[in-house]
């Protein structure tokens, strides 16, 4: 027996009288339209109705009206790529995928469509790759086919700079992996000659042995160390002196060092070269996978305004590509699509839901004359646009660029071990031609002038220095992350250890982003129970925020909410409903008071009103409020107990963060702030010196994170702001933040021991080796030393911050 | 002696290198670039077919 007030396919209420009943199975199924139920049989009738037991919804779907959205088969064309007669492929993004079982979904159906071979859908960045057959099928019938599912394609062709990171992060892995598997057999001729050199060997089999160490350690130098030589060559070219010439140095002075005493019989090194090729490679790979991220955020923004659009021409219609529209055009934009270009409304009025662009959860009117910016979403009606600007110049692609710059201008990060390799390496440059000169004038003839010199080269090799740094900052972030806490690199955590100012955006990071009723005001005679029962039958079946809200309190209160007759909705206004009492308006004091409503004045401060009338009688007002979060204020304390200054930015008004900064202690706050502005205040005082931690959630946030030091974004924001920001809390809890500075602080302290003990034993092995008092066997145990021990202080990192949030959290 | 190592580790040479190559297959053919959709795609790819009713309610 099904008795529910959902819909089975897609889990809204359903509105009175609009109730669908279908008979599928023998079971009798709600729907709450007929889309829903022909999608529920498309999906069950193809036999994977599995779908709807393994589904977990998170995020927010497709907007209504997608089902029948017109493909233009001359614009998918475009991105068609033909392999041969009977086989082509296309690209493209799949909008409104949430989970694991979407992906699941639309392979298996897709894969049914008459013509298609082979698709695959990426579950991190929702793109597809299809193959099919031309002569049996075309873009547009697989289009449809994956509309009709409520899922939005849009085609897609990765960018040329996107196809090189891909391609680089592909070679960066081949790399390791070859260094990986070469290093590996390396080792194992290295423990033979260990054990050869304690306990004796053959010196035939020794230098066979050598041989194969030899021809297995040159690919690791040469190929897979490839990547540093061109770096070091790039530092030698800007005489700024990086990790890279370091690591470059050791590796071929102890690659050439042990060539030569392998053909003058001496011991090699050859392990010593492989190992610090391979250990560095892997620190490298993590960094790289982590940053490929923040290029397909970019992406993401651009693909938000749709490829096409619905040109008038006169009387018809005709579906054009974004692109060609020219300001002055008039286009239609129709409930459930987004808009496509900047412009103005002509003629009609909706709402919009600008969430993505504001960040703000409010739909907000817009009337003809308003301009509108692409990327939206339109609600409630048609609406005709005149374009003001052309496609590549309209908000989104603006705000693209401005992350694009903001990325490009962000100083790389000096890491503190390159800034080390800017003293270490002249200094034992120097020191090794001292050693020769000091040598050589001791005993022209001797060889020892070279020997000892090599030897100074060898022992300075940066194993433990190079180790410092990966080896802390991978304990770290692999600790974070169980925390929910994702740093986007070695170079972000140091810099989230140096912070010394946080800005905070307002809707979404402090508050919830969830407007909720803060306060009722019965009228005189009523009481909070009763006019809630009457706003309830209103606002039900309403997916206005407001109205979920409301919703959410009258449940809440126990109370039952009664059938819902026709309810007329005023744009921008409120809601309108004839009952068997008398009519009800819910809405606005403006609105109230047109239909001549006499209400007396209610002290609201910064809150949001919302007005109730039956009969033409006041009944009441409920305040409604965006909340804070429950431990925003706990959070901000924190923080500045760790002597952090603590900002707030919003594009809000003033009263309202004014309110908020009060609430929270925030001292220093911006109110009425666009995205340029919040850019603008973030330069001027990092040009002043400040290192800025961002926290934001909004698309209008993504310029702003990429130019702050750290951007730092929550789960619950835009996918843009989360892709665009260094710093991930996969939690929304603003706890979190201490925590990942708390990290990062603790990270640098021992990434700074580490460097210091490297850099001690260097200190002390150098001499020695100058001096030519230093066996090659010893300086290779000193150096094996080292490196444990700076490996041991990173794994006690690893404790230290499980121990310290264990206890925290107990 | 000499002989028998050498041949050992030419064999053993000769394995890794079929595993190396695998490796490159691997990457070429894209199968780390999508290192979070397996661990779910592994669960969905029973093909139990008798899931054509509704068990949503239950």
């Amino acid at each position: 027996m099904i008795t529910t007030d959902t819909c089975i396919h897609c889990k809204l209420p359903i509105p009175q009288g609009d109730l669908v009943v279908d008979e599928i199975d023998g079971k009798e199924l709600h729907f709450c339209c007929h889309g829903c139920q022909g999608v529920y049989r498309v999906i069950n009738g193809a036999g994977l109705g599995k779908f709807y037991q393994q589904r977990d919804w998170h995020q927010e779907g497709v907007p209504q009206g997608v089902f029948d959205k017109a493909f233009d088969e001359a614009l998918l064309a475009g991105h068609v790529f033909t392999r041969n007669e009977t086989s082509a492929e296309i690209a493209l993004i799949i909008e409104g995928i949430r989970c694991a079982s979407c992906v699941w979904l639309l392979e298996k159906l897709i894969h049914k469509v008459q013509g298609v071979e082979t698709i695959r859908v990426n579950y991190g960045t929702h793109r597809a790759q299809i193959r099919f057959n031309p002569k049996e099928t075309t873009p547009k019938e697989i289009f449809t086919n994956i509309s009709r599912l409520g899922y939005l394609p849009h085609p897609y062709t990765s960018g040329a700079a996107q196809q090189a990171a891909a391609k680089e992060q592909r070679s960066l892995l081949i790399r390791f992996g070859t260094a990986a598997f070469l290093s590996m057999q390396v080792m194992g001729f290295s423990f033979a000659l260990y054990g050869g050199y304690f306990h004796g060997i053959d010196p035939s089999i020794r230098e066979t042995i050598q041989y194969f160490a030899a021809a297995v350690a040159t690919p690791v130098v040469f190929y897979s160390g490839w990547p540093f030589f061109a770096g070091a060559w790039r530092s030698i070219r800007n005489k700024a002196p990086s990790m890279d010439l370091l690591i470059t140095l050791g590796v071929t002075t102890a690659y050439s060092y042990s060539i030569y005493s392998m053909l003058a019989g001496g011991e090699v090194y050859f392990d010593t070269a492989a190992m610090i090729i391979t250990l560095i490679l892997l620190g490298r790979l993590f960094e790289g996978s982590a940053r490929n991220r923040s290029i397909s955020g970019i992406d993401k923004l651009l693909r938000l305004a749709p490829e096409s659009a619905n040109l008038m021409a006169g009387e018809n219609l005709q579906v054009v590509a974004s692109t060609s529209l020219k300001p002055g055009d008039l286009i239609l934009v129709r409930p459930g699509e987004r808009i496509p270009v900047d412009g103005w409304i002509h003629r009609g009025k909706t709402e919009l839901d600008e969430a993505t662009i504001s960040g703000e959860p409010m739909p907000v009117l817009r009337r003809q004359g308003d301009s509108v910016l692409a990327g939206t979403l339109n609600l409630s009606s048609s609406i005709q646009l005149q374009v003001e600007k052309v496609a590549a110049e309209s908000f989104i692609a603006r705000m693209a660029l401005m992350v694009e710059e903001a990325q490009n201008r962000k100083a790389p990060i000096q890491s503190l071990a390159d800034k080390v390799a800017t003293l270490f390496v002249p200094f034992v440059t120097l020191t090794a031609a001292g050693t020769w000169l000091f040598w050589f004038l001791h005993d022209v003839q001797s060889t020892a002038a070279l020997l000892n010199a090599v030897s100074v080269l060898i022992v300075a090799c940066p194993c433990a220095l190079g180790l410092a740094t990966p080896t802390a900052v991978l304990v770290a972030s692999g600790n974070a992350a169980t925390r929910g806490i994702l740093f986007r690199g070695g170079d972000i955590l140091e810099m989230t250890a140096r912070i010394g100012t946080i800005a905070f955006d307002k809707t979404g990071t402090l508050t919830l982003g969830r407007p909720t009723v803060k306060k009722i005001i019965p009228a005189p005679g009523q009481s909070e129970a009763s006019l809630l029962k009457i706003v309830s039958q209103v606002e039900n079946g309403s997916s206005h925020p407001i109205a979920r809200g409301i919703i959410d309190r009258a449940k809440a209160a126990g109370i039952h909410i009664g059938p819902t007759s026709s309810v007329e909705t005023v744009l921008g206004r409120g809601l309108r409903m004839v009952s068997s009492e008398g009519e009800i308006l819910v809405g606005s004091l403006a609105f109230l008071e047109e239909c001549s409503v006499k209400i007396p004045a209610v002290e609201s401060g910064s809150l949001t009103e919302v007005y109730v009338s039956l009969a033409g009688l006041w009944m009441g007002t409920l305040l409604i409020v965006d909340p804070l979060r429950e431990e925003a204020a706990s959070a901000v304390e924190q923080l500045q107990q760790i002597g952090l200054r603590t900002v707030l930015l919003t594009g809000d008004r003033l009263a309202t963060a004014q309110e908020v900064s009060s609430k929270l202690a925030i001292s220093d706050f911006h109110s009425n702030l666009n995205p340029a502005d919040k850019t603008e205040w973030i330069r001027t005082h990092q040009e002043a010196g400040e290192k800025i931690l961002m926290v934001g959630d909004g698309i209008n946030d993504a310029p702003a994170l990429s130019l702050a030091d750290v951007g730092c974004a929550m789960a619950g924001g835009t996918d843009i702001a989360l892709e665009t920001s260094d710093l991930v809390l996969t939690r929304a809890n603003l706890g979190r933040l201490y925590e990942a500075i708390y990290i990062a602080r603790k990270t640098l302290l021992v990434i700074k021991q580490n460097l210091f003990w490297a850099f001690a034993y260097n200190l002390i092995t150098i001499p020695l080796a100058a001096s030519g008092n230093l066996a090659p066997v010893w300086a290779a145990l000193t150096m094996a030393c080292s490196s444990v021990i700076v490996v041991s202080n990173s794994l006690r990192l690893g404790r230290v911050i499980r121990r310290t949030f264990s206890v925290a959290k107990a | 002696m000499l002989k028998s190592i050498i041949i050992l580790i030419i064999l053993s040479l000769c394995i890794g290198t079929g595993a190396w190559l695998f490796f490159i297959w691997t990457v070429k053919r894209g199968d780390f670039d999508d290192i979070e959709g397996p661990k779910y795609r592994m669960l969905d790819d029973d093909d139990d077919q008798d899931s054509q009713g509704e068990k949503h309610e239950e």
